[in-house]
């Protein structure tokens, strides 16, 4: 990568970090905790990042996921009276153990199969997980856990304010390492999972591994946003997390583009702000949201397949360095030394 | 002993005999060849030995070990690689990436290492990166290395699957069609880079084609597929000859 793209890229991490720690401040404390609910799906929004956007796989059970931390927190910080950080990596741990299965019965499916499979999912979580009566223990039954706010390292979240900057801290670390893990060997291999299977296992990768490596990272991100619902919002019902919500979050994954990690922020933002300022703004009840979301979904299909924000950023790329092009079939001549490197 | 020894092996797809109690063997730093017609059952035997499909009967052997069982993935970890006829590059990924791809299978990096950086995971990086380059100097292709591995042209494709499978190391190649799509020019530059990956890196290699020239020359031993069965084998000058490959290939001799 070239050094000015490099800036570039720097530049605009640095302006939107910016923007996203001033602007809250100068908003009412309605507004900071949208804005909080924003960073919490945007981390939804990075699982799927991971998950379609790496190894090619989608998922509609992403708010199921999510549920796992959400309740297990409730159940141990309310029910039980657990810290709430012991319970927060409980709940992401188990978020992620259930992603790992779902992954298993997924390893043979793809596409369509695939999605049908996660909806099954989602349903089993709405229909008999988090239904009252069942596992009262886990789901709460009836009433709904209502954890408290924790503090950081003696930092009270109480205040809206503070409470938007600790999930939106924890948003950008996990940008930051799913990042990293993009631009290391586990984000090369799931490419090539992706790009081909026979080749990918011909050539020494363990499909099943990997493939059961990217359910586990995105269940667990989607379980830390359960989490960090669960106490910013005071209470962990079910209807929070039930599988329309999945449905909206899936699409706009898509609409903004699973290939790249600033879809987690753009997406965050549109889910939660765009239907406010729609309530707001005009008239239309929410369910005008979902229609606008469908309409998207078919405008980006048609003229930006691999989405809203990859696309914008692919032209900003364009902009600063004009493609290479192919270099004209190089003469077959036998290198006269070898690099000591080979062999 | 031999590398790769195959006994009797057998397939069949519904009502078609892929292939009919093949046996051969290829011996530790041969070019071996295998030809026969279109529909003669050389790439199944290629995904019956990598372990994509797995045979009905009969044993394959690699390294003195009975393969039965053994997964795709850990039959690369033993030293084999292959190439594809139908091209199966990681298309949309750059041609260093593809080549980088097989040495992260072997490296011991871990997802945690790659989220927190740690410094072993950057060394990894550095190395992978630096052997990558350096076989796609060998193969010629340093100067498409940041290209989308999709974007190049067919010869350049075939030479970019055989970096990526030289990039493991492997003790047994497997060329599928390695000369399909490539002018006379091509293909015969193609024998000299076959030689000189045996050469450099002492690597034993099974090469199915069809271009008769192309295997004439490169292979010290020829075994001849018709439909599903071996009907030659032998030096190449004595299979050119043998009445029953001529007549596989050109039909009923007058």
């Amino acid at each position: 990568m070239t050094s000015d793209l490099r800036l570039v890229r720097w530049t605009a991490v640095g302006v939107g970090v910016a923007l996203g720690v001033l602007i809250p401040a100068l908003l009412s404390d309605f507004l900071r905790t949208l804005a909080a609910d924003a960073a919490i799906a945007g981390l939804i929004v990075l699982s799927l990042v991971v998950l379609t956007g790496l190894v090619g796989q989608i998922s509609f059970c992403q708010y199921s996921f999510a549920a796992i931390g959400a309740f297990t927190v409730g159940s141990l910080v309310a029910g039980h009276h657990w810290d709430f950080w012991l319970a927060l990596v409980v709940g992401v741990v188990f978020a992620a153990v259930v992603g790992v299965l779902v992954g298993f019965v997924a390893l043979r499916l793809s596409g369509l199969f695939l999605a049908i499979l996660t909806i099954g999912v989602a349903l089993f979580f709405d229909r008999f997980v988090l239904a009252a009566g069942n596992w009262n223990s886990f789901s709460g039954g009836l009433s709904s856990w209502r954890p408290g706010r924790p503090s950081f390292f003696g930092i009270g979240l109480h205040g809206e304010y503070a409470f938007y900057l600790f999930a939106f801290g924890v948003l950008l670390a996990a940008c930051l390492l799913v990042w990293n893990l993009r631009t290391g060997k586990t984000g090369r291999v799931l490419r090539a999972v992706r790009e081909s299977e026979v080749a990918a296992s011909t050539v020494g990768l363990n499909l099943t591994a990997w493939k059961l490596t990217a359910f586990g990272i995105s269940a667990a991100l989607a379980g830390l946003a359960g989490a960090l619902a669960a106490v910013r919002v005071g209470s962990v019902s079910p209807g929070s997390y039930d599988f329309l919500h999945s449905i909206s979050i899936a699409a706009i994954a898509i609409v903004a583009g699973a290939g790249s990690i600033a879809s987690a922020a753009a997406g965050g933002i549109f889910l939660i702000f765009g239907r406010e300022a729609l309530i707001d703004w005009t008239s239309l009840s929410t369910q005008w949201f979902d229609l606008i979301i469908g309409a998207g979904l078919i405008f980006q299909l048609v003229y930006a397949p691999d989405g809203a924000v990859v696309d914008i950023e692919r032209r900003v790329m364009r902009r600063l360095r004009p493609p290479k092009h192919l270099p004209r079939e190089a003469e077959q001549r036998a290198p006269d030394k070898v690099p000591a490197a080979v062999g | 002993m031999a590398l790769l020894q195959l006994d009797e092996v057998s397939i069949r797809f519904g009502g078609v005999q892929a292939l009919l109690d093949v046996s051969l063997q290829v011996r530790e730093g041969e070019i071996v060849g295998l030809i026969g017609p279109n529909g003669a059952g050389k790439t199944t035997l290629f995904n019956c030995i990598t372990g994509v499909l797995r045979s009905d009967s009969g044993h394959i052997a690699y390294d003195g070990k009975d393969l039965a069982g053994v997964k795709t993935h850990r039959r690369a970890r033993l030293g084999m690689a292959r190439t594809f006829q139908n091209l199966q590059l990681f298309g949309r990924m750059t041609v260093l990436e593809n080549v980088m791809v097989p040495i992260d299978a072997f490296s011991p990096r871990t997802p945690v290492g790659d989220a927190f950086r740690l410094p072993t995971a950057r060394f990894e990086e550095r190395k992978a990166e630096e052997r990558a380059r350096a076989l796609l100097y060998f193969l010629d292709l340093l100067d498409a290395a940041d290209l989308q591995a999709g974007d190049l042209s067919v010869g350049m494709q075939r030479r970019l699957e055989l970096a990526r499978a030289l990039a493991s190391n492997p003790r047994l190649l497997l060329l599928d069609e390695p000369a399909a799509g490539l002018d006379a020019r091509e293909t015969a530059a193609l024998a000299d880079v076959l030689f000189r990956i045996r050469e450099q890196f002492k690597v034993t290699m099974l090469l199915v084609d069809h271009d008769m020239a192309l295997v004439m020359r490169a292979c010290d031993h020829i075994y001849v597929l018709d439909f599903g069965r071996i009907i030659s084998e032998g030096p190449p000058e004595d299979v050119r000859d043998d009445p029953e490959v001529i007549q596989a290939y050109l039909g009923e001799v007058a």
